[in-house]
C-alpha cells in the first residue's frame, strides 16, 4: 500500500477512536467510532483476498449495525431525557440499548458469531490492531454509561467467558482461537465494569499487552494453524520457550501478569457479594485455558515426530522490529508482583 | 529468610552462566550449601512460633520442616537428573536445571507465605514449572495427558479456594496468618457456608489427594521424570497438607460436622488405594498409589483436630516425602537400566546389585513403617488420634496399615529376591551418584529417629 495512503488511514484509525475518548456528546461519539470503522476498512481489504475482503465486509455490516444503533439509542435518549450528554444520567431504555450495540461492536456473546470469521480472513497484523485498537473506543463508552444494578452486563460477561472458552476448544486455526479468546477476556472485563470501572481498565491495559504479545508471537513465528507451530522451535528457540509463560499469562494463571485482573475482579466480585458468579467466571477461564495449553504443548512441549537433520531454517538476523515482542513479553509475565501500583494507577 | 532465598533465586544465573563441564556439579554444590543452610531454620527462639519474620514471610515449626524438605530434595533431584539428561543439548540440560530451581523458589515462598494470597500464587505457581517437566522431560506419550488431568484438577479446585479467600477477606478483614489464628471462631451456620468449607478445603484435598480426586497422580507420577516425581511425592502432595492445617484454624466450628464425607473417603482410600497397588505391575504406578494411600492417612489425621492428628500428621508428611522419593529414585535405577517401568522384568536383583538392594530393603522397610522409623510414629499418633475421634476407624486403618505391609513386602520381593531372570544379561553396576542419592534419602529419616520434636510440628 502507498506509504501515503497507510499513513491517511492510520491517523485516521488514531483520530477515531480519540474522537470518541473526548466526546462528551453521542453524535461526536457515533461520528469517532463511524471513523474508526471507515479507516479500518482498506486496512483489513489490502491484499484483495476474496477471504480478506469478506471479512472486511462482514466487519462493516456488525460495525455500522451497531453504530447505527447506538446512534439510535442515543438519540432516544435525547428524545427522552432531554440532553445528549453521555455523562448524565440516561433514561434506563436507553442505556440497554447502546450496552447491546457496544456488546455487538466489541463481540461480546451472544453477540460474538462475527469474531471468529473476520479474524480468520485477517493476517495477523491487521487482526492486532482489531483485538487490541478497535476494542478501546467502545470499551470507553461502556465506561461513561456503566449502569449500577445492572443483570445485563453481568449475563453479558459470563455468556463470553463461557462462549469465549467453549467456542476455541474446537479450532485448530490460531486466529479464531484468538477470536474467541478476545471474546472471553472482554467477558471479565465487562463483568466488573458496573462495581469497579477502574478494574476493568487494568483488565484492558493487561488484555493488549498479553494479545499483543501473543499475536507479535505467532506472527515471528508465522504460524496460522497449530499444524504450522510445530516446527517453531527451530525459527526462534528462545522465544518458543518464553512463548508458555505468555500463553499462560493470557490464561491468567499466576505467578503471570494476567492473573492480576482476574484476581482483582474476583476480589471486587466477592465483595460485591456475588460469590457465585466469581466461581463460574472463574471456572469458565479454564476452558479457556484447555485450548492455549494445546497451543503450548504444540509450540514448545512436544517434538515433532519430523527428521529435521539437515532442514531446520537458517535463523538469520530479521530485519523486522522485535522491540515490541521483547517489551511485551517481558511485561505479560513479570509484572504480577507490581500489582499494588497497578491498583493506584487505575484508581480513577 | 532472604539468605536462603535469594541464593536459590541466583542458582538460575550459575545454571546459565556454568561452563559446561562444571554445570552440573556447580549446581549441586550450590543447592546442597543452601540445603544445609535451611538447617539454621529448625532453631526457634520465639515464644509466639513464628520466626525468620519479614513482611511477607516467617517460619514456624509446621513449616519449617516442609522447608528444610525442599531445600533438601533440590540437591537429591540435581543428582538424579544427571543421567537421563547426559545426552541432551546443553541448553536444554540449563532450562531443566532451570526449571527444578524455580520450582524451589515458588515451594520455599509458599511454605513462608504469611498471607494466604500470596501463598494462594505460589501454590499455583509451582503447576507451571511442574507441568513442564512432565510434559517436556516425560518419556511416553502418555505424559501430555497426564500434565493436562495434573493443571486441570488442580486449578478446577483452587479457582474455589481463591474465591474463597476473597471471601474471608471480607467477613474477617484479614488474611495474614499472624492475625488469623486469634480470630475467633466466625458463626458459619447457613449452606452458604458450608460451600464456602468445601471451597477453602477442595484444593488441598485434591493436591494431597483425597482418594476420589487422586485420579491425576498416577498419571503425573509416572510419567514424570526422575526428578518430577521426586518432587511431586515428596513436597508438592505435602503443599496440600500444609494448606489444610493451615486452613482448618478459620474453619472452626463447621469441622466437627462436615468432615463425614472426607474422612470416609480418606480412610476408604488408604484401603482401596493400597489394594490396587497390590495388583500394579508398573512399579512407578505402584509407589504412586501407595502416595495415595499414605496420604490418605494424612488427611484424616488432619481433618480430626487434635494436636496427635496434627503432630501425626506432619511427621508422616516429612517421613513419607524422604521415602517415596527414595521409592522412586530406587525404580528410576531400574528403569535406566532396562527402560522399563515394569516390575516383572528387572527380579532377582538382590544377586546383582547387592548394596542396592539394602537401599531397598530400607527404602521398602521405611514405606511399611517400620519401627522405630519415624514412618510409624507418624502413622500410630494419626491411628491414635482416629480412635479418639471413632473406635471404628481402626478397622479402616489397621487393615490399610496390613496391605501397606503387603504390598511394601511384594515390591521389595518381586525386585530384589527370587532367582535372577535369564534375560538380564547386562546391567550397569550401581554408580556412586545413585547410592549418594539412596543415602541422602535415606539417612535424614533414619536420623529422625533420634530427633522427631523436629518434624512434630506444634506439639512441642
Amino acid at each position: 500500500m502507498s506509504p501515503y495512503v497507510l499513513a491517511l488511514l492510520l491517523f485516521s484509525l488514531g483520530l477515531g477512536t480519540t474522537m470518541t475518548f473526548a466526546s462528551s456528546h453521542w453524535l461526536l461519539a457515533w461520528i469517532g467510532l463511524e471513523i474508526n470503522t471507515l479507516a479500518i476498512i482498506p486496512l483489513m481489504a489490502q491484499n484483495h483476498h476474496p477471504r480478506a475482503v469478506e471479512a472486511t465486509t462482514k466487519y462493516f455490516l456488525i460495525q455500522a449495525t451497531a453504530a447505527a444503533v447506538l446512534l439510535f439509542a442515543g438519540t432516544t435518549n435525547a428524545w427522552l431525557t432531554g440532553q445528549w450528554e453521555i455523562q448524565q444520567d440516561a433514561h434506563p431504555l436507553p442505556v440497554a440499548i447502546i450496552t447491546l450495540a457496544l456488546a455487538l461492536k466489541l463481540g461480546l456473546a451472544p453477540l460474538h458469531s462475527w469474531v471468529p470469521e473476520v479474524f480468520q480472513g485477517l493476517d495477523l497484523t491487521t487482526g492486532l490492531v482489531l483485538a487490541t485498537w478497535q476494542k478501546l473506543a467502545p470499551l470507553a463508552l461502556l465506561l461513561q454509561i456503566h449502569p449500577p444494578n445492572s443483570y445485563l452486563l453481568i449475563l453479558l460477561g459470563l455468556t463470553s467467558t463461557l462462549i469465549g472458552g467453549w467456542g476455541g476448544l474446537n479450532q485448530t486455526q490460531l486466529r479464531k482461537i484468538l477470536a474467541y479468546s478476545s471474546t472471553a477476556q472482554l467477558g471479565w472485563m465487562v463483568l466488573v465494569l458496573q462495581f469497579s470501572p477502574s478494574l476493568t481498565t487494568l483488565a484492558v491495559s493487561v488484555y493488549v499487552t498479553t494479545t499483543a504479545a501473543t499475536f507479535l508471537t505467532l506472527k515471528l513465528a508465522k504460524a496460522t494453524s497449530i499444524n504450522m507451530l510445530a516446527i517453531s522451535w527451530a525459527k526462534a528457540p528462545a522465544l518458543v520457550a518464553l512463548t508458555p509463560l505468555v500463553l499462560l499469562s493470557l490464561a491468567g494463571l499466576p505467578p503471570m501478569t494476567g492473573f492480576m485482573p482476574k484476581w482483582l475482579i474476583l476480589q471486587e466480585l466477592s465483595k460485591q457479594g456475588l460469590a457465585p458468579t466469581a466461581t463460574l467466571a472463574a471456572l469458565t477461564a479454564l476452558l479457556s485455558l484447555y485450548y492455549y495449553l494445546r497451543i503450548t504443548y504444540t509450540m514448545t512441549l512436544t517434538m515433532f515426530p519430523n527428521n529435521l537433520s539437515g532442514t531446520p531454517p537458517w535463523r538469520l538476523r530479521t530485519h523486522k522490529t522485535t522491540l515490541p515482542l521483547a517489551c511485551l513479553a517481558i511485561t505479560t509475565i513479570s509484572l504480577l508482583p507490581l500489582t499494588p501500583a497497578a491498583v493506584a494507577l487505575v484508581a480513577l | 529468610m532472604l539468605k536462603i532465598l535469594i541464593p536459590t533465586l541466583m542458582l538460575i544465573p550459575t545454571a546459565w552462566f556454568a561452563p559446561p563441564k562444571w554445570l552440573w556439579p556447580l549446581t549441586l554444590m550450590g543447592s546442597l550449601l543452601i540445603a544445609v543452610t535451611s538447617f539454621s531454620w529448625f532453631k526457634s527462639t520465639s515464644e509466639v512460633g513464628w520466626t525468620t519474620l519479614n513482611s511477607y514471610m516467617a517460619t514456624d515449626p509446621l513449616s519449617t520442616p516442609l522447608l528444610a524438605l525442599t531445600c533438601w530434595l533440590l540437591p537429591l533431584m540435581i543428582l538424579a537428573s544427571q543421567h537421563h539428561t547426559h545426552n541432551e543439548p546443553l541448553n536444554r540440560q540449563r532450562t531443566y536445571l532451570t526449571l527444578l530451581i524455580s520450582l524451589q523458589f515458588f515451594l520455599i515462598l509458599a511454605f513462608s507465605a504469611t498471607e494466604l494470597i500470596m501463598f494462594y500464587v505460589m501454590f499455583e505457581a509451582t503447576l507451571l514449572p511442574t507441568l513442564m517437566i512432565i510434559t517436556r522431560w516425560g518419556n511416553q506419550a502418555e505424559r501430555l495427558n497426564a500434565g493436562m488431568y495434573f493443571l486441570f484438577y488442580t486449578l478446577a479446585s483452587s479457582l474455589p479456594l481463591l474465591v474463597a479467600l476473597l471471601i474471608l477477606q471480607n467477613t474477617s478483614g484479614t488474611l495474614s496468618l499472624l492475625t488469623l489464628q486469634y480470630m475467633s471462631p466466625m458463626s458459619l451456620t447457613t449452606h452458604a457456608d458450608k460451600l464456602w468449607w468445601v471451597g477453602c478445603l477442595l484444593a488441598f484435598l485434591v493436591k494431597m489427594p483425597l482418594y476420589g480426586v487422586h485420579l491425576w497422580l498416577p498419571k503425573a507420577h509416572v510419567e514424570a521424570p526422575i526428578a518430577g516425581s521426586m518432587i511431586l511425592a515428596a513436597v508438592l502432595l505435602k503443599l496440600g497438607g500444609f494448606g489444610m492445617m493451615r486452613m482448618m484454624l478459620v474453619l472452626e466450628p463447621l469441622t466437627k460436622e462436615m468432615l463425614y464425607p472426607f474422612i470416609v473417603f480418606a480412610l476408604w482410600g488408604i484401603v482401596m488405594a493400597g489394594s490396587i497397588c497390590l495388583r500394579q505391575t508398573d512399579l512407578k504406578s505402584l509407589i504412586a498409589y501407595s502416595s495415595v494411600s499414605h496420604m490418605g492417612l494424612v488427611v484424616a489425621g488432619i481433618l480430626v483436630q487434635t494436636p496427635w492428628g496434627f503432630a501425626g500428621a506432619l511427621i508422616l508428611m516429612i517421613a513419607h516425602g524422604l521415602t517415596s522419593s527414595a521409592l522412586f529414585c530406587l525404580a528410576n535405577t531400574n528403569y535406566e537400566r532396562i527402560h522399563s517401568r515394569s516390575i516383572l522384568l528387572a527380579r532377582g536383583l538382590h544377586m546383582v546389585l547387592p548394596l542396592m538392594a539394602t537401599w531397598w530393603f530400607f527404602a521398602s522397610m521405611a514405606n511399611l513403617a517400620l519401627p522405630p522409623l519415624p514412618n510409624l510414629m507418624g502413622e500410630l499418633m494419626i491411628i491414635t488420634s482416629l480412635i479418639g475421634w471413632s473406635y471404628w476407624t481402626l478397622a479402616l486403618t489397621g487393615t490399610g496399615m496390613l496391605i501397606t505391609a503387603s504390598y511394601s513386602m511384594y515390591m521389595f520381593i518381586t525386585t530384589q529376591r527370587g532367582p535372577l531372570p535369564n534375560h538380564l544379561v547386562a546391567l550397569d553396576p550401581s554408580h556412586t551418584r545413585e547410592h549418594l542419592i539412596m543415602a541422602l534419602h535415606l539417612l535424614p529419616l533414619i536420623l529422625l529417629i533420634l530427633n522427631p520434636q523436629l518434624i512434630s510440628g506444634w506439639v512441642n
